[in-house]
């Protein structure tokens, strides 16, 4: 009989806790801006003593990964020395070719890693639990001037996007996250599309979608292998970010339009510091007016209609881009 | 059941779990050690407690997630519960059985969360990857579930039982 009533007691007690979970799952899920900001206060009140303990026990991370990854970090040093003697061989090639680099940059137009305001900051820890991989968290918040949505960087291009701000540490979903789309432009061709890594393949990304993207008789629309792809001006993020190179071209599974497989510039499972790119952000890609191509949208600027040169930098303004 | 000790313990759970477990990973998978002290609650608290703070514990480690706030908390509660449940007419008495609830358990809540966060529009969760998770993370919380022995029964106090490490085989 008591243990009839305990049991009774028990359920009704987690019949109440299952209401609170729906309740703060549907508060969550509905985005209440309390509840996010509820759950930063308790990330910034724990990052004193989640600091204290990073830095008491990275020693044991370092010796576990150290005995217990070392076939790993042999490989890796191997591969780090060919390309130690590789540069160190292409040191005069490049101190020849490196006007010529500019150049080629200026003819791009590729404004990248100029007049951007950055804040730099140190990978705290990678993914915590099991489900979430392709994350890490920064040492730079709110207090730095970091939003959400703002574009991460490194030296060799694209890491992500800054996905969760708190006060002083901020979370970055990786370019590796085959969840996370990308406006991109293809270099060689002046293609726009939309791609994202390849699940199950490390330093992968594939382009597949996007507005007039070119279908498999278009032969002459292939973009180079080896050609440059970076963030499209109309995408989410800061345009002209490297992303990678082309390499594979290839028809998708409908035989009908093309896939492009790149090669990522950046290995995001290795970083240690990244830079944030401080600039305005869009929480989605803006989507402009269809605007027949025969009829003049209400609000031109009767200026445009009389000078000849002023849809030439702009592409086709009326189009929905993406 | 003392709440400040409970609590202490929970933080240092939780602190140990976002630091050392980032970096510390068996065949790539990190020790689930909010799961098996949710376990290991339910099981020694009863169905009665044991949900309750197995439901802080989620709560907390929700806050750290990317999933909604709230789906760890209901799976820890659940698991808390069916251990607590399920293990009120057990004597107790042997290290291997301890070893196999925090195998299920840890399984139990590991797939649950999984499934869940697929109900809950989470993707990517339910897959191979998940059932791998769930059973490296399971036996790894077997291993550690006779050393966990002595905190909960710190953190639980007298009146649970629970004279720390000693009774059991």
């Amino acid at each position: 009989m008591a243990l009839a009533q305990r049991t009774g007691r028990a359920r009704h007690r987690l019949i109440l806790l299952t209401l609170v979970a729906m309740t703060l799952l549907t508060v969550d899920l509905r985005g209440f801006e309390t509840a996010r900001v509820a759950q930063g206060y308790v990330r910034d009140v724990l990052h004193p003593v989640n600091s204290l303990a990073s830095s008491i026990f990275s020693p044991v991370g370092d010796i576990w990964n150290s005995v217990f990854q070392y076939d790993e970090l042999e490989a890796e040093n191997a591969a780090l020395q060919q390309q130690l003697d590789a540069l160190s061989g292409a040191a005069i090639q490049a101190e020849a070719d490196n006007s010529a680099y500019r150049q080629l940059l200026e003819s791009l137009e590729l404004p990248y890693a100029l007049d951007l305001e950055t804040v730099t900051a140190r990978v705290e820890r990678g993914p915590v639990g099991n489900f979430a991989s392709d994350v890490v968290t920064i040492n730079k918040g709110h207090s730095h001037g970091l939003t959400e949505g703002m574009t991460v960087v490194t030296g060799a291009g694209l890491v992500g996007r800054v996905d969760r701000v708190d006060g002083v540490t901020s979370t970055v979903q990786l370019l590796s996250d085959p969840g996370l789309l990308v406006g991109v432009r293809l270099v060689s061709t002046n293609d726009v599309g939309l791609g994202h890594a390849v699940p199950g393949e490390p330093g992968v990304f594939i382009i597949n979608q996007g507005p007039n993207w070119p279908q498999i008789s278009e032969a002459e629309l292939l973009p180079e292998i080896g050609s440059a792809v970076v963030t499209d001006a109309d995408s989410r993020y800061t345009a002209d970010v490297p992303i990678g190179r082309v390499i594979e071209v290839r028809p998708a599974s409908d035989e009908l339009s093309l896939e492009v497989l790149v090669k990522l510039a950046n290995d995001v499972e290795d970083l240690a510091f990244v830079s944030v790119l401080i600039t305005e952000q869009r929480a989605e890609p803006p989507l402009l007016p269809v605007v027949p191509s025969t009829s003049v949208p209400l609000d031109l600027d009767p200026d445009l209609l009389n000078d000849p040169n002023a849809g030439d930098s702009g592409g086709s303004g009326g189009e929905v881009t993406q | 059941m003392s709440a400040l000790r409970l609590g202490v313990l929970i933080l240092l759970t939780l602190v140990v779990q976002v630091t050392v477990f980032a970096d510390v990973r068996i065949w790539g998978i990190a020790p689930e050690l909010l799961v098996l002290f949710a376990v290991m609650l339910g099981y020694w608290a009863g169905p009665q407690s044991g949900p309750t703070a197995a439901f802080v514990i989620g709560l907390l480690w929700d806050v750290y997630l990317p999933t909604p706030l709230g789906l760890s908390a209901i799976v820890f509660a659940m698991v808390a519960f069916a251990v607590g449940t399920g293990g009120a007419e057990l004597f107790r008495d042997s290290k291997v059985q301890l070893a196999a609830i925090a195998a299920v358990g840890t399984f139990g809540a590991v797939t649950g969360y999984a499934l869940l966060g697929e109900v809950m529009g989470q993707r990517g969760l339910v897959d191979l990857e998940m059932l791998r998770v769930a059973l490296i993370a399971g036996l790894i919380n077997a291993l550690l579930a006779p050393l966990t022995r002595p905190l909960v029964a710190w953190a639980l106090g007298p009146t649970f039982g629970l004279s720390g490490a000693g009774d059991i085989r």
